[in-house]
C-alpha cells in the first residue's frame, strides 16, 4: 500500500473532523509542544480535535494508514512527557469531546467524554450531594482522560483511592481503528479486567472516548486541622503515627518551609513562615464521630512538639488553609525561574528516613528543594527549584532527582506515586521491574497495538539488548530548558 | 511422567483412577478426569512441571482447594492438574505498611488467623474461607459477606508472582499500591488460572475494627425487604455486611440447625456495621429507622458478641441446611445494580414458578449479588436440565437489567458460553488478544472463561460434594 502523503492526509482529516479543527500551521502547533514536564517538548506535525469517538476512530484509521504515530492529549498538564509527541505525528486532543453525558444518582455513578475537566463534574453532581473523588492538585483544568491516562492520585485518594477505583467501564478506540467497550457498570465484571488495564496505560493502548465513572455521597462533615512543626522530622513521624494508630484520614498533606514561604508571600494563607513543616489533616464522616476523632489524631501531633493545632472554624477559614497547599507548586515559580516536580513513593513507615535523604541530596548538589506533598499516602513531591540558565545546572538536577527516586526504591517504594512514566521515567521502570516482567507488559502491548502506533517512545522502556547492564545511564529524554509555566 | 516425578517425588504425581478421582470435580455439578495431578512444592518445581507438561503437550489446570463453584478448576480436556496445596506457607507479615506475603496454597482463613492477635485481618472472606486457597481466590477474584464494605480480592492484592506458559517467572504489580506500567496484577486477579500459575502473592491487611454491631430485620414481604437494602445504601450507611434470607432458606435454618429466626416470615435481614464506636451506634439507630419505615415487622439488634454469632448462625448454616429441603441444590450466582434488586427478585420468583423449581434464596444483598439455590432431586429424570435452564434464565434476568453473569464465583466451564450476552464479538476478542498474549497456546486451563463452539473432552454433571463448615 502506498503510504499518504502529507497532504492528501491532512485533506482527509479535514473532511473528517471539519478545517478548523485540525491544525498544521507551526504557530498553531507551538502550544502543543510540551505539558508540564518542563524540561523537554516536541511538536507534533498535525493536530486534530474531533468531535466524537466515530471520528476519533477514522482518524486513528487514517494515521494508520499514513503511517504516523498517534498520541491523545487531554489539558496536557501531565507531568512526565506522556503527550510530548516524541517522535512527532499526528496529535488528538480531546478537549472538544467534553459533555457530561450522564448523571445517574441513584447508581451513583457518571458517564462522561474525555475531554471533560476534573472539577466540572464534581460541580455538576454536587446537585444532587455527590461528587466525584479522585482531586488532582490540577482538577481545575486536567481532564477526566488524561486522569485515566496517568491514573492520576490527589490529596484526598488516602481514604477514596485513586482514578483507578472509580472507573467502572470505558469507550476506547483501539490502533485498528475499532471502538470497544470494556468494563461494566455493574462491579467486578467477569473475564479479564480490561478497564482496569486501560487506566495508567498513558496513551498506549488506545484512546479513551468515553467513561464511566463512580460517584461518591458527600460527608455529612468535615473537619480540617492545621498543625506546625518545628521540623519535618515531626512532622513525618506523626503522618507515621496516625497511620499506625489505625485511624485513615480523608486526607493528610505536608508543607515544608520552603513552600510555606513561597505561599505566604505569593497568598498569606495563614502558615507560619519560620516553622519546619505544616501538615493538614482532614476528616470527614459523620458528625459524632468527628471531634472524637480529631481528638485523637491532635493527641498524636502533641507528642511531636507541634507549635499550633489549629481546626478550621468555618468553611472560609478550611478554604484558606488548603488554598496555600493547591497554590503551593504555582507559588514556588516566586522563587526559582524554573523547578522540576518529582514524585516519588515510598512506604509511610519510611517517610521520616526518606526525607532526610532528600535533604541531604538537595545539599550535596547544592540545590533548594521544596517539599509539598500527599504525606499520608507516603507519595513525595520534592520539588527542585533551579535557574535554566545557569550553566550545567540542568544536568544537575536531573542527577538529584534520579537519586531521590533510587532513595524511594531502595526503601521499598516506586518511581512514581500518581504521576506516571511517560518519556521521564521510562529507563526507571528497570529499577522495579525485571526485564521478563517487562517484556509481558509488552506482550500486552502487542496485543492492543500491533504496530506501535499509539504514543510511542513513553511508558515502557525499550527491549534491553541482551548482554546489557540493567541499569540507567542517562535520561531518555532530550532535555531543552524553558522557563516554568507559572513563572 | 517420568520426568514429573524426578521433578516433585514420586509421592507427589498421581495418575491412578483411585487417586486423582479426587481431582476430577470442585464445588460445581461438572467433572472431568485428570489425567496426572502433580504436587510441586516451591516455585521451581512449578516452573520445571509446567515446562516438562507443555513438552509433552498436556493442557495444564491449576488447583487451589477444588471449592470453585463454576468448573474452573476441572480439567474439561484432561491434562495435567497442578495442585498449589502443598505451597502454602505464610512468607512474611509487615504490619507497619499492614501486608502479608503468602504462598497460594494457604487456606484463607489462616490469614485473619496468623494476624489476628496483632489486630488485624485479612478482608477478602468468602463464605468457603475455612477450605478456600488464596491463590484459588485470586484466580476467581473472590468476594464475601463483608466485601459490601471491603471490595473483592482484586482490591486487596498488591501483586502476584506467576509462572508463565515457557516456564518463565514473572512478578506482576508491585509490593505497594499503584505501581507504575500496565496493571497486570489486576488482569491477573480473576482470569481464572487462563494466564498462568500464581506462585507468590502479597495482600493487604486491614486492621481490626473498634467496634462491631450486627442486627436482624425480619419482614412480611421479600419487595420490603429488597426495598429496605436499597433504602439503606440511599441513607448513606455503608454496611460492612447486609446480607438476605428468603422464607425457603429460612425453612432450611429452623429445621437444619434453629437461629430463632420467625418461620412465617418471607425474609430477614442480616446487617452489620463495623467502625470508631460513635460511627456505629448512629448507624445501626439509622439502619434501625430505615428497615421499620420499609416494613419491617420486627428488629433485633445484638447486645454482646454472643447473639452476634448467633444471628450470624443461621446465616452461616443456611447453605448446610438446605439439605433438609431437598437432596440437591444449584448455586447460582448473579449480580445487578443495587437499585434493581427489587424488580429481580420478583423475576426470580416467576422463574421458579415458569420451570416448576424450588428456589432458596441468600445471598450478598448489600452487593445486589444473588445465590438463587435451585433445589432438586438428580434421581428424578429430567430435573437437572431442568435446573439448568431455570438458572440460565435467572443470569439472562440480571444481565437484562444491567447486571452480569457472575458476582463472584466465576465463568470457568459452566457459563462460559453465557459470555456473549454479555460482550460483544469485539470484547471478546481484545481478551482472546490478551490471554494470547499471556498465554500463546492457551496452554492454561483451556476451555474456560471464552465461549467454545467445540465441546472439549469429556464432562459430565454431578453434585456436588461440599466439604462440612462452609457455607454460601
Ligand atoms: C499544578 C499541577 C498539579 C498537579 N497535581 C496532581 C496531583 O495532585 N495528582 C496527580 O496525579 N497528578 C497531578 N498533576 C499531573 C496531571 O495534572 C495529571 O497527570 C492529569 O491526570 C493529566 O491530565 P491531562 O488532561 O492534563 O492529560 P495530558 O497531560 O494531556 O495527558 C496525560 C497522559 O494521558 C494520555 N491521555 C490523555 N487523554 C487521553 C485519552 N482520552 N485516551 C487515552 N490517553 C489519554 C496522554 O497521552 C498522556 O500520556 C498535576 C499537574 C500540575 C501541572
Ligand atoms: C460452600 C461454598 C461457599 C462459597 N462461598 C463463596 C463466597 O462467599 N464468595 C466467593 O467468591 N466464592 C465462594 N465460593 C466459591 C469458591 O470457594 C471460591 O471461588 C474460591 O476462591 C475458590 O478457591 P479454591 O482454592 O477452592 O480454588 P479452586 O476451586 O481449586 O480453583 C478455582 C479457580 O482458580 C484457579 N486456580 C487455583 N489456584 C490457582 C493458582 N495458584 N494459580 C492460578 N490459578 C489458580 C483454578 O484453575 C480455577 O479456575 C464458595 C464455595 C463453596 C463450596
Amino acid at each position: 500500500m502506498k503510504v499518504m502523503d502529507r497532504r492528501t492526509l491532512v485533506a482527509r482529516l479535514r473532511e473528517v473532523v471539519g478545517a478548523p479543527h485540525v491544525l498544521t500551521r507551526p504557530e498553531d502547533l507551538v502550544v502543543y509542544e510540551q505539558d508540564a514536564f518542563l524540561v523537554a517538548h516536541a511538536s507534533p506535525d498535525i493536530v486534530v480535535l474531533p468531535g466524537a469517538a466515530a471520528e476519533v476512530g477514522t482518524v486513528i484509521a487514517l494515521a494508520r494508514a499514513a503511517g504516523v504515530p498517534v498520541i491523545a492529549r487531554g489539558a496536557g498538564t501531565g507531568l512526565n512527557g506522556g503527550s510530548i509527541p516524541v517522535a512527532g505525528g499526528l496529535m488528538l486532543v480531546l478537549t472538544r469531546m467534553n459533555r457530561i453525558l450522564e448523571i445517574d444518582a441513584r447508581s451513583r455513578l457518571a458517564v462522561v467524554e474525555p475531554g471533560v475537566v476534573n472539577i466540572d463534574l464534581s460541580a455538576a453532581s454536587a446537585r444532587d450531594g455527590l461528587f466525584y473523588a479522585p482531586d488532582p492538585g490540577s482538577q481545575g483544568v486536567s481532564t477526566i482522560g488524561g486522569n485515566v491516562g496517568n491514573n492520576a492520585g490527589g490529596p484526598h485518594c488516602l481514604a477514596y483511592g485513586v482514578t483507578g477505583n472509580h472507573v467502572l467501564g470505558m469507550e476506547v478506540v483501539l490502533s485498528s481503528g475499532e471502538i470497544m467497550t470494556v468494563g461494566s457498570p455493574a462491579v467486578d465484571a467477569p473475564g479479564y479486567d480490561l478497564a482496569g488495564l486501560l487506566v495508567g496505560s498513558e496513551g498506549t493502548l488506545g484512546v479513551i472516548t468515553r467513561i464511566t465513572v463512580r460517584l461518591l455521597r458527600q460527608a455529612e462533615a468535615v473537619r480540617t486541622l492545621l498543625a506546625v512543626f518545628e521540623t519535618i522530622d515531626d512532622a513525618s513521624q506523626t503522618v507515621s503515627e496516625v497511620i499506625a494508630a489505625g485511624i485513615v484520614p480523608t486526607a493528610m498533606e505536608m508543607i515544608d518551609a520552603v513552600v510555606m514561604r513561597a505561599v505566604e508571600a505569593a497568598i498569606h494563607a495563614g502558615y507560619p513562615a519560620d516553622a519546619g513543616a505544616v501538615l493538614l489533616i482532614e476528616v470527614e464522616g459523620h458528625v459524632q464521630a468527628l471531634p472524637g476523632l480529631m481528638e485523637r489524631i491532635a493527641a498524636v501531633a502533641k507528642r511531636h512538639r507541634p507549635r499550633v493545632l489549629r481546626q478550621a472554624n468555618s468553611a472560609r477559614e478550611r478554604e484558606l488553609l488548603w488554598k496555600g497547599r493547591k497554590e503551593g507548586a504555582g507559588a514556588l515559580g516566586r522563587l526559582a525561574p524554573s523547578y522540576y516536580l518529582h514524585d516519588g513513593v515510598v512506604p509511610r513507615t519510611k517517610l521520616p528516613e526518606v526525607m532526610a535523604k532528600v535533604a541531604a541530596i538537595a545539599r550535596t548538589h547544592g540545590l533548594v528543594i521544596g517539599n509539598l506533598f500527599h504525606a499520608g499516602d507516603g507519595n513525595l513531591h520534592p520539588t527542585i527549584l533551579f535557574d535554566p540558565r545557569q550553566p550545567g545546572m540542568l544536568a544537575r538536577v536531573v542527577q538529584a532527582g534520579e537519586e531521590i527516586l533510587r532513595a524511594c526504591v531502595a526503601a521499598g517504594g516506586s518511581i512514581t506515586g500518581e504521576h506516571g512514566v511517560g518519556i521521564e521515567k521510562r529507563e526507571y521502570m528497570r529499577w522495579l521491574f525485571t526485564e521478563a516482567d517487562l517484556q509481558a507488559m509488552r506482550r500486552v502491548k502487542d496485543a492492543f497495538d500491533p504496530t506501535g502506533l499509539l504514543n510511542p517512545g513513553k511508558l515502557l522502556p525499550d527491549v534491553m539488548s541482551s548482554g546489557a547492564q540493567a541499569d540507567v545511564k542517562s535520561p531518555a529524554f532530550s532535555v531543552r530548558p524553558r522557563a516554568g509555566l507559572w513563572s | 511422567m517420568q520426568e514429573l516425578r524426578r521433578i516433585v517425588g514420586d509421592a507427589h504425581v498421581l495418575v491412578e483412577d483411585a487417586d486423582v478421582i479426587v481431582y476430577e470435580q470442585d464445588g460445581s455439578i461438572l467433572q472431568a478426569m485428570p489425567e496426572i495431578v502433580v504436587l510441586p512444592a516451591d516455585v521451581t518445581q512449578v516452573s520445571e512441571v509446567i515446562r516438562a507438561a507443555r513438552r509433552a503437550g498436556f493442557p495444564i489446570v491449576p488447583r487451589g482447594s477444588g471449592t470453585g463453584l463454576a468448573g474452573g478448576a476441572v480439567p474439561a480436556g484432561g491434562g495435567v492438574v497442578v495442585s498449589l496445596a502443598r505451597l502454602n506457607r505464610l512468607l512474611g507479615v509487615d504490619y507497619r505498611n499492614r501486608t502479608a506475603e503468602l504462598e497460594p496454597g494457604v487456606i484463607n482463613l489462616e490469614v485473619t488467623k496468623g494476624v489476628a492477635k496483632a489486630g488485624f485481618f485479612y478482608a477478602p472472606d468468602p463464605s468457603s474461607q475455612a477450605a478456600c486457597s488464596i491463590g484459588g481466590n485470586l484466580a476467581n477474584n473472590s468476594g464475601g459477606p463483608h466485601t459490601l464494605a471491603y471490595g473483592v480480592t482484586t482490591n486487596h492484592a498488591l501483586g502476584v508472582e506467576v509462572v508463565l506458559h515457557d516456564g518463565s517467572i514473572v512478578w506482576l504489580g508491585g509490593t505497594v499500591p499503584d505501581v507504575p506500567g500496565y496493571d497486570l496484577c489486576g488482569v491477573f486477579v480473576g482470569s481464572e488460572g487462563t494466564l498462568g500459575i500464581v506462585t507468590r502473592a502479597i495482600v493487604r491487611l486491614m486492621r481490626a475494627r473498634e467496634d462491631v454491631r450486627t442486627l436482624l430485620a425480619i419482614f412480611d414481604s421479600m419487595d420490603s425487604a429488597t426495598q429496605a437494602v436499597v433504602d439503606i445504601t440511599a441513607a448513606g450507611i455503608v454496611p460492612a455486611a447486609l446480607e438476605m434470607m428468603d422464607k425457603t432458606t429460612i425453612e432450611a435454618v429452623e429445621r437444619g440447625a434453629p437461629a430463632g429466626y420467625p418461620r412465617d416470615a418471607e425474609a430477614v435481614l442480616l446487617l452489620e456495621v463495623e467502625g470508631v464506636r460513635e460511627y456505629t451506634e448512629r448507624a445501626l439507630r439509622m439502619a434501625h429507622e430505615v428497615c421499620t419505615r420499609a416494613g419491617a415487622r420486627q428488629v433485633r439488634a445484638a447486645r454482646d458478641e454472643q447473639e452476634r454469632q448467633a444471628l450470624w448462625k443461621g446465616r452461616k448454616g443456611a447453605f448446610g441446611a438446605l439439605g433438609t429441603l431437598a437432596p440437591n441444590y444449584y448455586v447460582m450466582d448473579g449480580v445487578v445494580p443495587r437499585s434493581k434488586l427489587p424488580q429481580t427478585m420478583r423475576a426470580v420468583a416467576e422463574i421458579a414458578e415458569q420451570y416448576q423449581v424450588r428456589i432458596a434464596n441468600v445471598f450478598h444483598a448489600g452487593d445486589g449479588n444473588l445465590h438463587p439455590n435451585i433445589l432438586f432431586d438428580i434421581r428424578v429424570p429430567g430435573a437437572l436440565d431442568r435446573v439448568i435452564e431455570a438458572g440460565a434464565a435467572i443470569l439472562r434476568a440480571c444481565v437484562a437489567v444491567g447486571g452480569s453473569l457472575t458476582g463472584e464465583h466465576g465463568i470457568g466451564l459452566e457459563k462460559r458460553d453465557y459470555m456473549e450476552w454479555l460482550f460483544s464479538k469485539d470484547d471478546l476478542e481484545a481478551m482472546t488478544r490478551v490471554r494470547l498474549a499471556f498465554d500463546p497456546q492457551r496452554a492454561f486451563n483451556p476451555g474456560k472463561i471464552f465461549p467454545t463452539p467445540v465441546s472439549c473432552g469429556e464432562v459430565r454433571r454431578a453434585p456436588a460434594r461440599i466439604p462440612e463448615g462452609l457455607w454460601i
